[in-house]
């Protein structure tokens, strides 16, 4: 509120600040005081404050003035953070793995883009209690299988509906891009009759599909432009549709490509069709780290916690390559989907310690779960850090978010306070009670 | 060439250092698991732990390892794997019970190595779920490098994988499961699981008889010819007999109770239940029972049977009684069991020495070789993990592994080698590419001339 | 004048005799002379003699008398040496094994995949013997007009050891010479042994893992030792006594005088060395790529080795980007180092051609020798050692007075560059190497026994 007229003078500056700070203390107002804030952005800030009101974060500093009305939530001795950003989930998608009936993250065909992972999630999946409880407060949702697999969703781990949860419906259009499958390390070993498939083969295969998605892109080009003539005769066409933003440079093509060979490809695709990409499960992108840095390509990474690629791989590789990449100015974020039933998205916060004790600086490994994953999405001017305007998700620990042993007290998404019991909580109550 | 066979022999050579070694790690933060956690150093001796103290005197002659500012704790104990073997299930019949880990070791996979760079010192080598009887399990120790009789963790108490729930129902149905009708292998359902164990072991009995009645004759000086040898009910003997140890891959709390009772009622205690993700709703009976449960950290949702797994499963056993241990079950997970502990802290505040002991002490109890590793106590086998930094951190990582007091992981050492192994990897490759454009370039040497030569006599 | 055509018909029939005498086999002896001759059995001769007759070796030295009757062959510049002994084969059996069929006759039905109508047994009784024919005899199915027995002949060798080579107990093999005319002429010695692969048979059928066939394999062998003990129980005193079961399988195997397993890698021939220990049957193993690392172990345990001449090799569908492990390719670089390695160890070893084209063995051997194998080894692991492993070094295998008449002369020494192989006798009969015949295209594809499993 501005004052008119000339430069105030003291006594009437003093009572607008009061009046200022009196300005509608609603619900959503409140103040969490005492703790040390990680605004992530800056440095540390010891027995500081974070005021939180309309769901974003109004003020962080060493002393704010407490605006009337006011929930005060003392936190002396413990530490606020911004809730963690997992940036590759099948969250809400599927709710037992192998029953193929509560799976929703595939459907049929190669190219569909078309398809929403942010029309499948169910907001009342059980993942998601489970995964905040541990400080993960949005998450990418993606879809998966064929070649064009659909659009990607970033969402909050909390709302009624999908209105409440999304951040960005659609985050990225997800490509998986083609390459020559070769046998894993499953198929070769004695034990099962392998499902290998001959190189030769596999390479036709291969360039068949490249064949088919570079129609699809060029395909996608003439509807944009026939569209854009508006002509006669001009139909929808909802798969293309939904590529025009692709094309335009607005919506980011993630794009998986793990191997190196795969990578250069999809670099020069990405080059060609000229799309804004991401980078998605790249386990070799220490090995093209150069070329990703001069195209400004960020790469989400497959979990640290995996065993090498390569039998003759150092038994650290995986934990090295993050530190790799940072050192060649390759941005990255942590995620937690990876191969087999490993996956746990609310053990992210141990991806990222992972890679600390094998060359990855402390802060860059926090950074890469909140403020570079929120850059990576578009949404670095909402998200990922404690700082005044964006949205107030935060967490209240013990400690260090990314130690095993630390403890999430309390966490707010939007600034609204958010239930961390879940069921594993119950049950474990229950039972220590039979 | 000859000279990279030279480097390549450390790969195969037993250990970096002899074994009748004295050595001292020293000035370390020592976890002794059962005895407290102290500043000071620990001697070793021929393969054992001799002392572990706040002052321990340094014989002449020793090597010394100081371990300065790091932390030394007992070599951590994965109770359920699938490593370091050819096979891992024979899952067409409902009863592989003949069948051994024993007769498949692979010395040479890179996951023993692996697992050692975890910090792991012992590993319980199980055969797969597919079966309601599997085969037998092999406890090993990480010592790569030795062929496959020295990976054996000599005098450990054999043990055999028995199986409940959905593995085992799906093994018998092609397409693996989906909802497809019961399929080719009975059991399809845990009515059936029940019968196939309850069959097995009442032919055991049976088969047991056989062999009494035959040493009864042989007592009485009789003509008698021994029963024919059957490999699959053997082991299935031992078990009655205790001499077997069984390992149990279950989850419902239902299935858990209905193995608890076939065990009782054919005279025998279930060693552990393998996994077990629902054994917190029935730790009372378990703890009654005495059996041990060997579960995952946090793993939950793959399947049916897991989905009411929680991560306080751990904790909630600790608390009513019963022997718990962590496990990996996974080549991966098995790396860092040490953060895997911690999370039993998380869910369900154990503390410190109760979460180290789910790796150490307590699957080395839950296999019977106690005795020999677990802790670092004095009598026991030098087998000791260091760690840069507090074993349940997440920054930690392991510097130096020892197995019966010789040195099998050295990070430093494995920095160093590694120019090296790419070198001879490189210079195999280079050779095998100038070989190609040799023989591209050559055209065929002369064949021999088949047709008739002039001038051989007639 | 009616004598005259009978006359005429025995005079033709005797000239027709005579004729077919000459191309099959010389009437009287033959000399071999002035060649440089490779005993095995004993030193070297520079320029020796070698007089044959019937079939048989009369006599060898520098100094023999060579009977006025004997067509002598002038084997000047050339090296005699005996026949050599390819080890493990599948030349003179017909190409399509008959599959294992009716072998379990009591049974319950084999589990057929996908077969709903056949309830798969929950027990396996003790009658269950999946993929075994151990009755099946080599010699019983010899085809004489196999067109690789000429083929292999031509590059030198003078005998095979064939064996069937489907399922886990394949059958028993037969020590052949390569004549090639009448199947019960080419039989040296059968049985031979028993073929035992470690074939597992995929996750829906038993045994479906490795692990499996050897608990199967142990389970049949401890049938066996107790089958023994039952049959001389009732057979010392039958009266009021059960008889035991007829026992196909079980006969099969307790009529073998070895076991050949396969063991190609170090692992597996530790494992397999111990396996045989166990089992307390004389055994032999076949493969041996990785011997190189253990030849001392291998020499010490007595067991012979088989080893595979077609040594590892990249394959070819691999996709060029895959960077291969180093422990494959160190394999692939040392496996021709085995032979030497097994000689320097002082172990037992033949060699076998595993698959490889007949021409393509001397190249496979070069490979041996360039790494460190001597000729003289070479050459004894190509004769004798065979002959010794299979139990008829007294017959075959060496030039020694007595045995059989099986030579190879080459044109210069038998390792030359430019070798050529001028004779090769079997059973006294001199055979000339044919034309090599156009490439058939079934080469590479025909998987041969003791390939790696």
């Amino acid at each position: 509120m501005k004052t008119r007229g000339e430069a105030p003078c003291a006594a009437c500056l003093a009572i607008f600040l009061s009046l200022a700070s009196l300005r509608a203390a609603g619900p959503d107002t409140i103040l969490l005081r005492g703790a040390t804030v990680h605004p992530v952005s800056g440095p540390d800030i010891a027995d500081a404050a974070v005021l939180m009101r309309d769901g974003k974060i109004a003020e962080v500093g060493p002393r704010i003035a407490v605006p009337k009305g006011a929930r005060i939530i003392e936190l002396k001795g413990l530490h606020v953070y911004p809730g963690m950003i997992d940036s590759d989930t099948e969250i809400g998608l599927t709710e037992i793995e192998a029953v193929r009936e509560m799976s929703d993250i595939s459907d049929i065909g190669l190219f569909k883009p078309q398809l929403r992972a942010a029309t499948a999630v169910n907001p009342a999946s059980e993942h998601i209690p489970v995964t905040r409880a541990n400080g993960i407060t949005s998450v990418i949702t993606s879809p998966g299988g064929g070649i064009v697999a659909g659009q990607s969703v970033l969402m909050h781990l909390s709302g009624w509906t999908m209105e409440d949860m999304a951040v960005r419906a659609p985050a990225a259009m997800r490509l998986e891009f083609p390459n020559i499958r070769t046998p894993n390390r499953f198929a070769a070993a004695a034990e099962t009759p392998g499902r290998t498939s001959a190189y030769a083969e596999a390479k036709k295969r291969y360039e068949q599909q490249m064949r088919d998605l570079n129609d699809f892109m060029e395909s996608a080009r003439r509807y944009r432009q026939a569209k854009a003539a508006a002509g006669t005769g001009f139909e929808t066409d909802l798969k293309f549709e939904a590529m025009i933003p692709v094309l335009d440079g607005e919506l980011p093509m993630l794009i998986r490509a793990e191997r190196e060979k795969t990578i250069k490809e999809a670099i020069a695709f990405a080059d060609k069709q000229k799309v804004h990409m991401i980078l998605e499960r790249g386990a070799e992108a220490w090995k093209v780290a150069a070329d990703l840095k001069a195209h400004n390509i960020p790469v989400i990474l497959p979990p640290t916690l995996r065993l090498p690629d390569e039998e003759d791989n150092p038994y650290d590789k995986p934990f090295s390559i993050p530190g790799e990449l940072f050192k060649a100015g390759v941005k990255f974020a942590f995620a937690s989907f990876g191969p087999g039933d490993e996956d746990n998205p609310r053990n992210l916060p141990y991806e990222a310690a992972a890679a600390v004790g094998f060359g990855l600086p402390p802060e860059e490994a926090l950074r890469a779960v909140t403020l570079y994953a929120a850059q990576i999405w578009g949404v670095g001017d909402e998200l990922g850090s404690i700082e005044k305007g964006k949205w107030a998700d935060l967490i209240v620990t013990d400690g260090d978010p990314l130690e095993t042993r630390t403890q999430i007290k309390q966490m707010f998404i939007k600034g609204a306070a958010v239930d961390l019991d879940n069921k594993h909580h119950r049950l474990y109550e229950k039972y220590l009670a039979r | 060439m000859k000279r990279f066979v030279l480097f390549l022999l450390p790969l195969l050579e037993a250990t970096l250092l002899p074994a009748a070694q004295t050595t001292v790690i020293r000035n370390a933060t020592v976890i002794t698991v059962t005895k407290g956690t102290f500043q000071g150093s620990i001697l070793i001796r021929d393969g054992k732990i001799v002392e572990a103290g706040e002052k321990v005197l340094v014989p002449d002659g020793a090597r010394v390892i100081d371990a300065g500012g790091q932390f030394v704790m007992p070599g951590i104990i994965d109770c359920h794997s699938h490593i370091a073997a050819d096979s891992i299930n024979e899952g067409a019949v409902a009863v592989s019970s003949m069948v051994g880990i024993e007769d498949v070791i692979n010395p040479d996979d890179i996951d023993i190595y692996r697992a050692l760079a975890g910090g792991v010192t012992t590993a319980n080598i199980l055969h797969g779920s597919a079966n309601p009887i599997g085969g037998k399990c092999q406890v090993m120790k990480m010592r790569w490098g030795k062929d496959a009789q020295g990976l054996i963790f000599e005098g450990a108490m054999p043990g055999i994988k028995f199986a409940l729930g959905e593995n085992v129902k799906r093994s018998g149905s092609p397409g693996n499961g989906f909802g497809a009708s019961p399929g080719l292998r009975y059991p399809a359902s845990r009515m059936g699981v029940e019968d196939v164990i309850r069959e097995a072991l009442t032919e055991a009995r049976a088969y047991q008889k056989e062999w009494r009645d035959y040493q009864a004759k042989v007592d009485r000086h009789e003509q008698a010819i021994p029963p024919r040898r059957d490999l699959k009910l053997e082991p299935l003997v031992e078990v009655l007999e205790g001499k077997r140890y069984v390992h149990a891959h279950c989850y419902r709390a239902d299935e858990i109770l209905m193995l608890l009772r076939v065990a009782d009622d054919f005279g025998f205690k279930i060693r552990t239940l393998q996994h077990g993700l629902e054994a917190y709703k029935v730790a009372r009976e378990i703890a009654a029972e005495g059996t041990g449960v060997s579960t995952f950290s946090d793993w939950w949702a793959y399947k049916a049977e897991a989905f009411d797994a929680i991560p306080y499963n751990a904790a909630i056993l600790v608390r009513k009684g019963v022997l718990v241990s962590l496990n990996s079950d996974s080549a991966e997970l098995m790396r860092h069991l040490n953060t895997e502990a911690a999370k039993a802290m998380k869910y369900g505040g154990l503390s410190e020495t109760e979460a180290l002991s789910l790796v150490t002490i307590n699957p080395a109890k839950q296999l019977g070789i106690e005795n020999r590793v677990g802790s670092i106590e004095p009598g026991k086998d030098a087998d000791l993990t260091i760690f840069d930094k507090h074993p349940l951190s997440n920054y930690a990582k392991v510097e130096k592994v020892f197995i019966d007091g010789d040195l099998y992981f050295d990070r430093e050492k494995d920095l160093e080698e590694r120019p090296g192994k790419e070198a001879r990897k490189k210079a195999l490759i280079d050779k095998e590419k100038a070989q190609e454009n040799k023989e591209r370039k050559k055209p065929e040497p002369a064949e021999d001339k088949k047709t008739e030569e002039p001038g051989g006599a007639q | 004048m009616p004598l005259y055509p009978t006359a005429m018909k025995h005079v033709t029939a005797m000239l027709l005799a005579a004729a077919s005498l000459t191309y099959a086999q010389a009437p009287g002896p033959i000399a071999l002379r002035g060649a440089r001759v490779v005993t095995v059995s004993g030193p070297v001769l520079e320029k020796g003699i070698v007089l044959l007759r019937n079939g048989l070796i009369e006599a060898v030295g520098e100094n023999v008398d060579i009977p006025k009757d004997a067509w002598v062959v002038d084997a000047q510049g050339a090296t005699v040496y005996p026949g050599l002994i390819d080890a493990l084969s599948t030349v003179g059996l017909p190409e399509t094994p008959a599959q294992p069929t009716a072998a379990r006759t009591e049974t319950p039905a084999t589990p057929r995949f996908g077969a709903q109508d056949l309830p798969v047994p929950l027990e396996q009784g003790p009658q269950f013997r999946p993929f075994t024919t151990t009755w099946v005899r080599a010699a019983d199915l010899l085809n004489p007009s196999d067109r690789r027995i000429e083929e292999t002949r031509s590059v030198g060798f003078s005998s095979v050891v064939a064996f069937p080579s489907a399922g886990i107990f394949a059958g028993e093999g037969a020590f052949l010479n390569l004549s090639g005319e009448k199947q019960g002429r080419m039989v040296v010695a059968s049985p031979a042994g028993q073929y035992v692969t470690l074939a597992s048979h995929g996750f829906g059928t038993y045994p479906g893992s490795l692990m499996g066939v050897i608990a199967y394999i142990r389970q049949v062998s401890f049938d066996a030792d107790h089958y023994k003990l039952e049959l001389q129980a009732y057979a010392s005193h039958p009266v009021g006594q059960k008889r035991p079961n007829y026992d196909r399988a079980v006969e099969g195997l307790l009529e073998s005088p070895r076991l050949l397993l396969p063991a190609d890698d170090a692992k597996q021939l530790d494992r397999m060395i111990r396996f045989a220990a166990e089992l307390k049957r004389p055994t032999v193993l076949y493969g041996g790529h990785q011997a190189y690392k253990i030849a001392d172990l291998v020499a010490k345990s007595g067991v012979p080795l088989l080893v595979n001449l077609k040594w590892p090799e990249k394959p070819k569908d691999a996709d060029p980007d895959r960077e291969e492990s180093f422990r494959t390719l160190e394999l692939r670089d040392r496996a021709p180092s085995t032979p030497a390695a097994l000689e320097k160890a002082g172990a037992r070893f033949a060699f076998y051609s595993g698959g490889t084209s007949a021409k393509d063995v001397r190249k496979a051997l070069k490979r041996a020798i360039d790494a460190g194998l001597t000729e003289a080894a070479a050459v004894r692991a190509l004769t004798l050692s065979a002959a010794e492993i299979y139990g008829v070094a007294d017959r075959v295998g060496s030039i020694e007075p007595g045995k059989i008449a099986n030579l190879l002369v080459v044109k210069g020494s038998l390792f030359d560059e430019k070798a050529k192989i001028q004779y090769v006798f079997v059973d006294g009969v001199k055979y000339e190497p044919v034309p090599e015949t156009p490439p058939s295209g079934d080469r590479e594809g025909r998987s041969a026994p003791g390939g790696v499993e």
